[in-house]
This record gives structure tokens, sequence and C-alpha cells, in this order.
């Protein structure tokens, strides 16, 4: 056992020692912390859209400027509603200390009135007293649309299309309106007669940008909503009624058949335990693929390096193989390990914790830790036999890649029934996965959670670890004879090596 | 202590139909120095893998230290291979003292030891430097050096002299009789006959896996025939008629019309008698050399018939090499 330690502890320390990786674990959070700070300086520091509305109805560009500007007073409530529940004691949340409308709660029309009508300052004050230590101040959304004034020479436009030629230059950057810093981003032209008819003509939104979205998507509901204004009001509702119709949720609560009532209400807790078998699969999927291509390019090193034969005069290869295996498999499961512990104490820190509590309890106050260790091993034996028998009669990763390709398609082929097998985990496709013994692992993750049927997964995995014994003899003959031969051998050789012959 | 070291009975290895080693039996006593001869493709490397059981016979009884497998007596065996390589991003030292752990020596001996090794041999300064910063004369000591840094009763090494520079060739030979004399067993193969010569007690020539001589040099040169050089302008016709002359060879013109001769004798011949010949038909010699056969001799004689080409394209020769 002392030979395939040390072995398993070079490896693992060639890799997880080296500067890559230890630079690799420091610049990943810093990366990650670096990207989200880019991303919120950018969108930041995101120029206001400008946009200009030629209404030849006379009816819509008000209402369009009004109803994205109640879009982002809602925006504003929204986001003081996050800012609250961070920044504010949570005892101060649960004795409901924040008065109304500062207190985050539904949306209304009459809630984003009374804030709007009171400012932002005002809010901040009533919450002053509730504030965390060292809370930051609350950062209200910009102005993100700014409607211009239209030019003149598009105002006096005869037609549409003689208005889409003179915004044009705007548009193209080639014209400035006074006193903006940035080009036009829109045109918003809305033509005489547009209405929800369905032979009305209908508006159109210019613009050089084609990829951001947003001011469209805005506009377009915009117009939608005066549009069922319009009809809401021919129907003798007013606006307020409208505005408060749209706030209604219907209640529901969801319950867990296998479950006793006292327990049985859907929460947090249960779609994580659910969620988290898939998450360990296709974690299993990125390990098995990193993993194995550790073993392959480092079984092609030392065999290209002639290290293989000083090691073979020390130890069998047998115990060569078990090293590798057990150095590469603990370096495939250090990445995730230090991820998921570092994402569950980031969760922990940043206010997280119920599910991340939620996480852990699921993973350890029950079977599904042992089972995804269990298939975990199972599924990583299976595939990293394969790819140290490809290392050992490989040369060169050329030589190697003519046996990936169909390695690689074995390895992902599951992924795309993966959602089908987590939706319904007691279907057929899911019955099919766990009866092919190289995806059994897979499958029984992806159903640990939905109890199938006993008899099936006992089949299963006995038919799976006969699989596993029979590939890892037929591999490790394979490994044992070709890892000394100078030139790799043919491929058909490859076939009677497996054999023994 | 036991009669043999190593002892091989009528050990065969084929590779599909064809036979790197053919019958193959030889013994090694402890203590003694133990050529392994052959030319390229003669099966040398197999046999020592066999020995080694990294690969199993096809048939044959080998028994190392001992024991039917040398897997269990592997940590009394240092083994050097022909082909041989470091792990670049290692250390030296840490090369060193790796290969002694894995043959059991506790991390902190193992550590000790390679440093003072490296020491030793004058490359204390690069025991902390990687491997790949090193150069080949340097690589090429820190791989023997873990070979013998767990102190093995019995050497295997397998063309250590080649990629050697003389100064490190000559240190090499030293480093084998102080082996010697401090009672280990070393066997090594070559087909470079001059490291034979100066150093091994008794040798084995090997040829298309078969065994062709097995003994000491003065046992191989009793079985050649002795020969004679002689230099003289004049000419040696008449010396066939003396007694024990089975040949004559002009080996050309070495000066002034002085050409050389080689007169190969009968077992046994006096060589006297041919001196006295060339005397009596008034030859005028400037050389009369008795040259008994040299190991290269020996070994042309022995081995060169029919060797398979090093640059075989079958697996099986590649194995076999």
């Amino acid at each position: 056992m002392r030979p395939i330690l040390l072995i398993a502890w070079r490896e693992y320390r060639q890799y997880i020692f080296s500067r890559g990786f230890l630079l690799f674990l420091i610049m990943f959070p810093l990366g990650v912390v670096f990207i989200g700070a880019a991303i919120g300086f950018l969108e930041k520091s995101k120029p206001a859209r400008d946009y200009v509305i030629l209404d030849q109805t006379g009816v819509y560009a008000d209402a369009v400027s009004e109803e994205i500007e109640r879009r982002r007073e809602r925006d504003l409530v929204e986001a003081w509603d996050f800012y609250v529940s961070i920044a504010v004691d949570e005892g101060a949340l649960e004795e409901n200390l924040v008065p109304a409308p500062y207190a985050p709660g539904p949306l209304a029309r009459a809630r984003v009135e009374a804030f709007h009508t009171a400012g932002v300052a005002a809010a901040e004050a009533s919450i002053a007293p509730y504030l965390q230590g060292g809370a930051p101040r609350f950062d209200a959304p910009r102005h993100l649309f700014v409607r211009l004034d239209l030019p003149g020479e598009a105002a006096s436009a005869s037609s549409l299309g003689e208005a889409v030629e003179r915004l044009r230059p705007y548009l193209l950057d080639q014209k400035r309106i006074a006193g903006r810093a940035e080009p036009l981003f829109a045109a918003i032209l809305i033509p005489q007669g547009f209405g929800a008819g369905e032979d009305a003509p209908p508006a159109e939104f210019w613009s050089r940008n084609l990829t951001d979205t947003a001011l469209q998507a805005a506009v377009e509901s915009a117009l939608e909503q005066t549009l069922r204004r319009q009809a809401a009001a021919e129907h003798g509702l007013s606006l307020a009624t409208l505005e408060d119709l749209a706030v209604i949720d219907a209640p529901m609560t969801a319950y867990r058949a296998d479950k006793t009532e006292a327990d049985a209400e859907l929460g947090m807790k249960d779609r994580i335990e659910t969620a988290l078998p898939a998450a360990m699969t296709y974690m299993l999927l990125v390990i098995i693929f990193g993993a194995g291509n550790l073993l392959l390019t480092n079984t092609i090193e030392e065999r290209s390096n002639k290290i293989v034969e000083v090691l073979l005069s020390s130890v069998t290869a047998d115990q060569l193989m078990m090293g590798k295996l057990i150095g590469i498999g603990a370096v495939g499961l250090t990445m995730p390990t230090i991820f998921a512990v570092g994402g569950l104490a980031a969760g922990l820190a940043s206010g997280g914790g119920e599910w991340a509590g939620y996480a852990v309890s699921a993973l350890f106050e029950s079977h599904l830790l042992a089972i995804y260790l269990f298939y975990f091993l199972c599924a990583y034996m299976i595939f990293a036999m394969i790819f140290l028998a490809i290392g050992a009669v490989s040369n060169s990763l050329h030589d190697a890649q003519s046996y990936m390709g169909p390695v690689m398609l074995l390895v992902f082929l599951p992924l795309p029934f993966m959602l089908m097998v987590y939706q319904n985990p007691n279907g057929l496709i899911a019955s099919i996965l766990t009866w092919i013994p190289i995806y059994t692992p897979y499958a029984v993750m992806m159903r640990a959670a939905s109890d199938p049927p006993f008899w099936e997964i006992a089949g299963a995995t006995a038919l799976m670890l006969a699989f596993a014994i029979v590939l890892t003899m037929a591999m490790g003959r394979i490994f044992r004879a070709a890892i000394l031969q100078a030139s790799p051998p043919r491929a058909r050789d490859v076939w009677k090596l497996a054999r023994g012959k | 202590m036991p009669e043999f070291v190593l002892t091989l009975e009528n050990v065969v290895k084929r590779f599909g139909g064809f036979s790197a080693v053919d019958g193959l039996s030889f013994n090694v006593a402890p203590g003694e120095i133990f050529g392994f001869l052959g030319p390229n493709g003669a099966g040398k490397t197999t046999t020592l893998r066999m020995i080694l059981d990294i690969i199993r016979p096809s048939s044959g009884r080998i028994e190392v230290l001992g024991s039917p497998s040398a897997i269990p007596v592997r940590r009394r065996i240092g083994y050097l291979p022909e082909e041989r390589g470091l792990y670049r991003k290692m250390r030296a030292a840490e090369t060193i003292a790796y290969f002694a752990r894995l043959r059991g020596l506790p991390g902190k001996e193992a550590k000790a030891r390679a440093f003072a090794l490296l020491d030793e041999f004058g490359l204390g300064d690069f025991a902390r430097a990687r491997n790949e910063a090193l150069s080949k004369g340097m690589a090429q000591k820190v791989q023997l050096l873990a070979t013998i840094v767990h102190d093995p009763e019995l050497l295997i090494l397998d063309e250590p002299f080649s990629g050697l520079d003389p100064i490190n060739q000559h240190t090499l030979e030293e480093l084998i009789r102080d082996l010697k004399r401090r009672g280990r067993t070393i066997i090594f193969s070559t087909h470079v006959m001059q490291h034979a010569e100066r150093l091994c007690d008794r040798f084995l020539i090997i040829a298309k896996g078969k065994s062709r001589f097995e003994g000491d040099i003065a046992e191989a040169r009793a079985a050649f025939p002795p020969r004679l050089i002689l230099r003289t302008r004049d000419g040696v016709e008449k010396l066939g008629a003396a007694p024990g002359v089975r040949r004559i060879s002009d080996l050309g013109e070495v000066a002034d019309n002085e050409r050389d001769y080689e007169i190969v004798l009968a077992p046994g011949a006096d060589p006297q008698a041919v001196l006295k010949a060339a005397f009596e038909a008034g030859l005028s010699l400037s050389r009369f050399e008795h040259a008994g056969a040299s190991l290269h001799d020996i070994f042309v004689a022995l081995a060169g018939e029919g060797s398979v080409p090093a640059d075989a394209e079958s697996p099986a020769a590649e194995e076999a090499a």
C-alpha cells in the first residue's frame, strides 16, 4: 500500500502544489470579484440612452415616456426593497419596525407613488435607526433612458420615410443633438392609425445598436400598457383599477406527496435537496473530464520521458496504476471541494446562510453524500482506466487524439438526456441510462433524491460493478503491456492487448 | 550466503511468433561483476526486464536473491534501465529521495542519503535544482544515484555507460569497482567491450536470444586460437610451414615498405617456434607480438553473425532491443 500512496502523493503534489494551480486558486476568486466589480462599474458608467419619438397620432409619445418613467420608479422601489432586506437589521424587519411605504412588499401603484412623493431622502431617514453597522448608503438606480425633443428637421418631415432619412445622420453619429455627449440611440416612430387593431400599422424602432434591446423592450411594453389601458378604459376600468389588478398574485403552496402533512410544504430546503444531485452529476462530468485529461497527459509524459521503466523496477504496474488513479482522482476532487467549501463560506458570510445551511444538511444529514461518493468512485474508475490505457498506448497527444474522439463522445453523450432525467427521475430515459453501466453512476446520482425502485438501482449497480471490474482488468492489461513498448501498438493490436493475448 | 544471487534456467520469451530470448541459462555468484554482452536486439533488455519481473517469461525459471520473483525482493535490487528519464519538474535530491522511499527507506533517511550522495558525486550545489535544469551528464548521475540510494545487494545496469563522457565513464567504472569491494553484485549489459574487459569477473555473450559464451576472459581467450603480429619488409611465405601456423593474413603496409601480418596459430602451439622459423628464413623483424584474442574479437566472432538489427520495425524486435 505504501508505494501506491507514495505515487499518489507525488502525483497530487505535482499538480496541487504547482505554481499554476496555486495561482489559479488565488486568481479565480479575485477574477470573479474583479469581473463582478467591472460589470457593475461598466453598468454604472454606461451612458443613458437618448431617444426621440415622432408620434403622428399625438396620443402615444407622452404615454410612452410616462410608462418608462413609471417603470423606473418601480425599479427604484424594487432596488430599495433589496437594499432594505440586506442592510436593515433582521430583527427590525421581523418586528415590522420599518414604516410603509419603505418596508419591503408588493410593488403596488399606491406604494410606488407614495415612495416617490416622499423621496429617497425620507426613505433613508425612516430606516436609519435600524441599519446594520457598516451598511452602505442606498445607491438609487439612474435614469437609463432619456427622451429628447425631436430635431426640427425631423418634426417638419412630411412622411415617416422622410423623417427616418432626416433622423438617420443622428443615429449614425454624423450629427449630434445639441448639448448631448452621446449619439442618438434610437428613434421611435408611431404612424397615424397605430393601435391594437389587426390592420393597424406597426410602430417603428430605429437604432444602430442591434444588441442592447432594453429600450426597445421598454418602449414595446409601454405601448402595450398604453393600448391595454385604452382598452380597459373602453370597458369602463380606471387606470388605478388596472394597476391594482396587475399586482394580484394567486396564493398557492406546493407540497411533497412523499412527506407527512406537517413537513410536506415544499420549501427552499426541498428545492436544494432536489437540485443538489443534478449539480453533483454535472460536477462529476467536469471532474472526470479534467482528471481524465490529467491522467492522459501524465501517462504520456512518463512514457515519452522513459521514467516508467525506472518506476516499474521499484513498484508493480498495478501499484503504479493505482497510485496514479488515486493521486489524480484526488486532484480532480480538490478543486470542486475548494470551490464548494468556498462557495458555502461565501454564502454564509454574505447573508445566504439559509440556503448554505440547507445545502450542508442535504449533504450530511442524509444518505446522499455516501451515494455520491460511491458512484463518483465507480464513474471515475471506469473512465479513468480508459484514459490511463489511452495514455499507455500513446507516445504523444497526437497519438492519443484518435482514441479520444470516441471516448469524449461516450463521456458527454448522457449530457442532453440529463435534463430529462432531472425532470422525470423515474421515467423511461432515466431507467435506460441507469441500465447502461458507463452511465449508471450519472443516472443514479440524478435520481438519488427521488426514491427510484430499489431493485432497479441494485440490479444496475451490480451490472455496473461487474462491468467496471472487467473493464479495469482489460484496461490494466493494455496499460501493463503497452507502457513499456517503444512504439505505440497499432489500434488493431490494442484489442488483443485488452484480451491479454 | 546462497550459492547464486541470480539463476536463469532455460528462460524463453516469445512475442507472438518471435523468440526474443530462447532457452537462456546462467548463474551470477554473490559479489561478482557480471557482464551481459550482446549486440543490439540480442535480447539483453528483455532478459533484464524478466529478471526484474517487469515482464514474465514465456517459460523457464528465474530465481533472484533466493526468490522466484523479483517483486518481493525489489528493495534489495537497484535497476538502471537503458531508456531512462527523470520527472522534469522534480528537484534532483527530491527525485533520489522519492525512489529511495519507493524502495522502502523512511522519508528522513531517504532525504539525508539523497543529499549525501549528491555531495559525494559533486552535485551538492544542484541538489535543489529542477531536473530540467541539469545537464545531460548531471541528469545521468542523478539517475544512477537514484539506482543505488537504497544500497541494493544486486545492481542491474542496462547499458550504464551509454551517453556518458569519458570522465563520467571513468567515474562510473570506479563506482562499480567500489560497489564490488563492498560486496555488492553487479550485472551490467553493454556492447562496448572495453568496459566489460576492464570490469567483468565473468560475462555472458548473447545473440539472437541465445547464449553464445559464459565464462571469464581467460576462458574465452583459451577457447580462441592465439595470434602473432609480425612487421617486416620481407616475404613471410616460408613461415606457413612452421609448426602450429594455421593461417597468415596480410594486414597491409605500415611504413617504408614494412607490412604487418597476422599469424593465427593452432590452440596450444608455441609462438617461439614461429620466431625460430623467422630467424632461420632470414626475415628482418621490427615487430613480433603475441596477441591473445581480444574480447572485442571474441564478441564479434560469437555475436556478430546474423544479429538482429537495432532498427528492426517489428514490435517484438523492439521489445527484444
